[in-house]
């Protein structure tokens, strides 16, 4: 802090005009996927001081401009960027940039098997005594000092799988900044929320701004709103791929950033003309648990009726999540309770044998559980079809096979070049409808969801949810588990509430908003 | 949300838009893609190697003896390579295939000249063993969950215990072995063909129905590439992945039979020198006609081009060496020109989006691909 002089005469100037000297300046940033443009000349300058928001709904471009500046993707040619007044090379991460931009990425990038001690020493080395093994003491101190300034106590070397949310957080902050003190340069922090319970969000916002008082910059992404009214000073919106706006926060309201994000002549989620009224109750129900127990939850019950649009859910760890995996026989470890579905059968079937009933789901994480990466977009779609395909001596039928999927394709709207094409070449969003399709193909009584909207743009998002509501308007029960409101708000008929393994409260029709499923997450109503 | 997408939903599908139906494209572009260097290489690189050859030993290659002694010569090696196909297309390795081959032989050869049973008999009694390996190994894979790499490393450590047991490592030799019905399973010939080639055929043509034309085969293949996707879709991935061991245990341990016949005698290291050109086939077959998935015909392929190289070797040359220098090589070349993208389990590879196509990065960029479906919506 040598030149706090020409700092307070650049923050004056900034007053002025903020982006007069901005510490990282990014200029016609524009990247290609294949033919499609992720992209397109994107402005963005960061000024020191100042905490930058950058916000965007799903798939606006967010993480592709991250990953740019971490020197994962390459810009397209005729990109500028500077640093301090310095130009850097987008895609090679040169050691200059390294030394002044530091990434806090959502995943965090942390070792969970090894100490704090372990993590921060992987960017940075071990201190070594005059024999050449590691110093303990002398990590256990520095890594320590480096942790305190956040004032979160960490036993520095206990493996960070034990530790909670906010400590790995603050680690993560920790070994980014290590090393930083004094260096003029632009922290940037993608989604770091995302895996923190409620409680801690202010504490990391206090770490942040204690960052911005030190004279950096930093770079926050994020996709709420509420964070960015909560910390950020002024904030960059970019939609499908272009920067939209780029305003003081304090010229914002939270509906004319809704509209920034949504572009114009739109509504909120919240008063859209997708929620129906609230169901009248006389339906005969479709599905029906009780006393389901799995992980966290501690005895479910729920009735699902005809043609109902249920939505369940929670903050993380809560185990709403859980439900339709159990409901699917798809849950891992113990589960007890009873399920039936009472337009098939009266039976009831034990909650552990519920694999038995067939119920088909479209899982959260759509790489790991939902598509066979290596599969075409037509093998995908028939996988859980082929014994309706089988003709002479077990052989698959190709014909009906082609046509089923030609169909299917065509009903949903899935966007490819032809089914033989890899489920990989197709969009998130596409590859979503690819799932649903295969679904309901099996044409299941009870449809369960999970983060049906995870990943995929809002274009594609309003084709879901159409989708949905069809295909309850002809009578499928279907479950929405999410944690995106906008799911819930926009999809269900009733939302069931998990807090602590229980269904803490239960909200229907036009109860169900934003501000009510938060406090019934919570617990502050 | 924004208006330019409620357009894109109310619009229904043009005609055009339309995605081109299953595997229907122009019967010239059909052709041109089936003959690219791309999806046959090898047989291209096995023209090669056949002039060359020709032309460095012009008076012993080109002949139909060589032809004969490729196609005769590799028969079981061929075998043992289709044996290693149904489990690695399900992602597990079975590295016992070559202990349960010389145990078959060996076990036959002794059933044939120390007990005295008859051909038929013994041949059940090898393949019952073989059997009972195959169901070790999945029990040890499937149900007792350890790495089928390193599992199968042991319980092939298992089975040559038993092999030295019988055999107390020396050769089991006997006329027996060398009588009619029994010598006429690996000798009868047609042609200067012998019966070995038509078992290459029809395991090939049966593991070639199965892997395309099956259900289970699909559902295999979805195991290997994504055990738990394959799950969530009532893919039962553990029963898939015990009865493929089972299997490659039987068809090696019909290798073995076969090998004790061709050569008249139990050998108890008859499998040994198989294991790495069965592996070898395996993964360069995989990167033919079906790139990345493992399956029969390019495997046949496979084990026909490192056949006709080792012979050519042989005749052009003395040296000893060349043939393993000649497997490993090709075995290398082919992987590198796939990528190394086969050997990888989904998740590793998930994690190298920026080195692979653009589709399979793309696919790591959910983000980025649904701004870009955005684009396309308006």
């Amino acid at each position: 802090m040598t030149d706090i002089s020409s700092n307070m005469r650049q923050d004056k100037a900034f007053r002025a005009q903020r982006t007069e000297r901005p510490i990282l300046r990014l200029a016609a940033l524009s990247k290609r996927f294949g033919g499609t443009q992720a992209l397109s000349d994107v402005d963005l300058q960061v000024a020191p001081g100042e905490i930058h928001a950058l916000i965007g709904p799903n798939g606006s471009g967010k993480s592709t401009l991250i990953k740019i500046l971490a020197g994962y993707h390459h810009a397209e040619p005729g990109a500028r960027a500077e640093l301090d007044g310095e130009p850097f090379d987008l895609g090679h991460a040169t050691t200059s940039r390294h030394d002044r931009l530091r990434f806090v990425h959502q995943e965090l990038g942390l070792v969970g098997e090894l100490s704090a001690i372990d993590n921060l020493a992987l960017s940075h080395g071990f201190a070594r005594t005059a024999l050449g093994n590691i110093d303990w003491p002398q990590m256990s101190r520095r890594t320590t000092a480096l942790v305190e300034r956040f004032g979160v106590d960490i036993d520095v070397r206990r493996p960070l799988a034990k530790a909670t949310p906010v400590q790995r957080t603050v680690v993560a902050i920790a070994a980014a900044l290590q090393g930083w003190e004094g260096v003029r340069g632009v922290l940037v922090l993608d989604e770091p929320t995302a895996v923190l319970p409620p409680g801690e969000v202010a504490r990391l916002f206090d770490i942040v701004r204690e960052i911005r008082d030190s004279g950096a910059g930093v770079l926050y992404v994020s996709h709420r709103m509420d964070e960015i009214f909560a910390l950020a000073d002024r904030v960059t919106v970019i939609r499908g791929g272009r920067r939209i706006a780029t305003r003081p926060v304090a010229e914002l309201t939270p509906r004319s950033l809704a509209e920034l994000m949504a572009g114009e002549e739109t509504h909120t989620p919240t008063d859209t003309d997708h929620r129906p009224a609230p169901s009248t109750g006389s339906t005969p129900s479709v599905l029906q648990i009780r006393g389901l127990r799995a992980g966290p939850l501690r005895g479910v019950d729920l009735d699902l009726g005809r043609g109902e649009r249920l939505g369940i859910t929670g903050l993380v760890g809560s185990g709403h999540e859980i439900v339709p995996y159990a409901v699917c026989g798809a849950h891992t470890g113990p589960v007890s309770g009873r399920l039936r579905l009472p337009g098939r059968s009266e039976r009831w079937t034990e909650a552990r044998d519920a694999d038995t009933l067939g119920l088909p789901m479209v899982p959260a994480d759509r790489a790991v559980e939902g598509v066979i990466g290596d599969f075409s977009v037509g093998e995908n779609l028939t996988l859980p079809l082929l014994r309706r395909l089988r003709a002479k001596v077990g052989r698959l039928h190709r014909r009906r096979e082609s046509a089923l999927v030609d169909d299917w394709i065509r009903r949903v709207g899935v966007r490819t070049a032809g089914p033989g094409a890899r489920i990989t070449t197709l969009s998130g969003g596409n590859q979503q409808k690819v799932v649903m399709a295969r679904c309901l193909a099996q044409h299941p009584p009870v449809l369960a969801l999970c983060e049906p909207t995870a990943g995929v743009d809002i274009a594609t998002r309003l084709q879901l949810y159409d989708l949905i509501e069809r295909q309850a308007a002809e009578g499928m029960g279907v479950i929405v588990c999410s944690s995106d409101t906008q799911d819930l708000l926009a999809l269900c008929t009733r939302v069931l509430v998990v807090r602590d393994g229980r269904i803490a409260r239960e909200i229907s029709g036009r109860d169900i908003t934003e501000r009510a499923l938060v406090h019934a997450m919570e617990g502050t109503e | 949300m924004t208006a330019t997408p409620t357009r894109a939903v109310q619009r229904p599908p043009s005609a055009a838009q339309r995605p081109a139906p299953f595997l229907r494209g122009a019967p010239v572009r059909r052709v041109a893609a089936a003959l690219s260097f791309r999806n046959i290489g090898a047989v291209y690189v096995w023209l090669v190697i056949v002039v060359l050859f020709s032309v460095w030993a012009p008076d012993t290659f080109p002949t139909t003896i060589t032809v004969k002694q490729v196609l005769n010569g590799n028969a079981v090696a061929g075998l043992v390579a289709l044996s290693v196909v149904p489990p690695l297309a399900a992602r597990v390795f079975d590295l016992s295939v070559a202990y349960t081959m010389s145990l078959t032989s060996v076990l036959t050869a002794r059933f044939l000249v120390s007990a005295g049973l008859g051909p038929g008999v013994a041949v059940a009694l090898a393949m019952t063993a073989a059997l009972l390996v195959g169901v070790v190994n999945g029990i040890v894979v499937v149900v007792l969950r350890v790495d089928s790499f390193i599992a199968t490393l042991a319980t092939g450590a298992l089975v040559q215990s038993l092999i030295t047991m019988v055999t107390d490592d020396s050769s089991i030799t006997g006329v027996q072995l060398l009588a009619k019905p029994f010598s006429s399973i690996a000798q009868l010939d047609a042609g200067g063909i012998t019966l070995p080639v038509l078992y290459l055929l029809l395991a090939a043509l049966t593991i070639w129905f199965l892997l395309e034309h099956t259900a289970t085969g699909r559902r295999l293949y979805a195991t290997g590439f994504n055990p738990d996707a394959a799950r969530l879709q009532g893919v039962r991935t553990d029963r898939l992945r015990f009865v493929t061991l089972v299997a490659s245990a039987l068809l090696s341990g019909f290798a073995g039979v076969v090998f004790a016949s061709s050569v008249g005698s139990g050998s108890p290291t008859a499998g040994t020198p198989y294991l790495l050109s069965a592996y070898a086939a395996a993964f360069v077959g995989a990167t033919q006609l079906r790139a990345g998935r493992f399956n029969a015909w390019g495997t046949v392929l496979a084990v026909l081009l490192l056949g006709t190289g080792i012979t050519g070797l042989g005749l052009a040359t003395s040296a000893q060496w060349a043939a393993s220098l000649f497997t490993g090589s090709v075995l290398i070349v082919a992987l590198v020109l796939t990528g190394g993208r086969l050997t990888l389990p989904a998740a590793l590879r998930r994690r190298r989006g920026s080195h692979s196509r653009v589709g399979s990065e793309a696919a790591s960029e959910g983000d980025a691909l649904s701004a870009v479906d955005k684009e396309t919506a308006e």
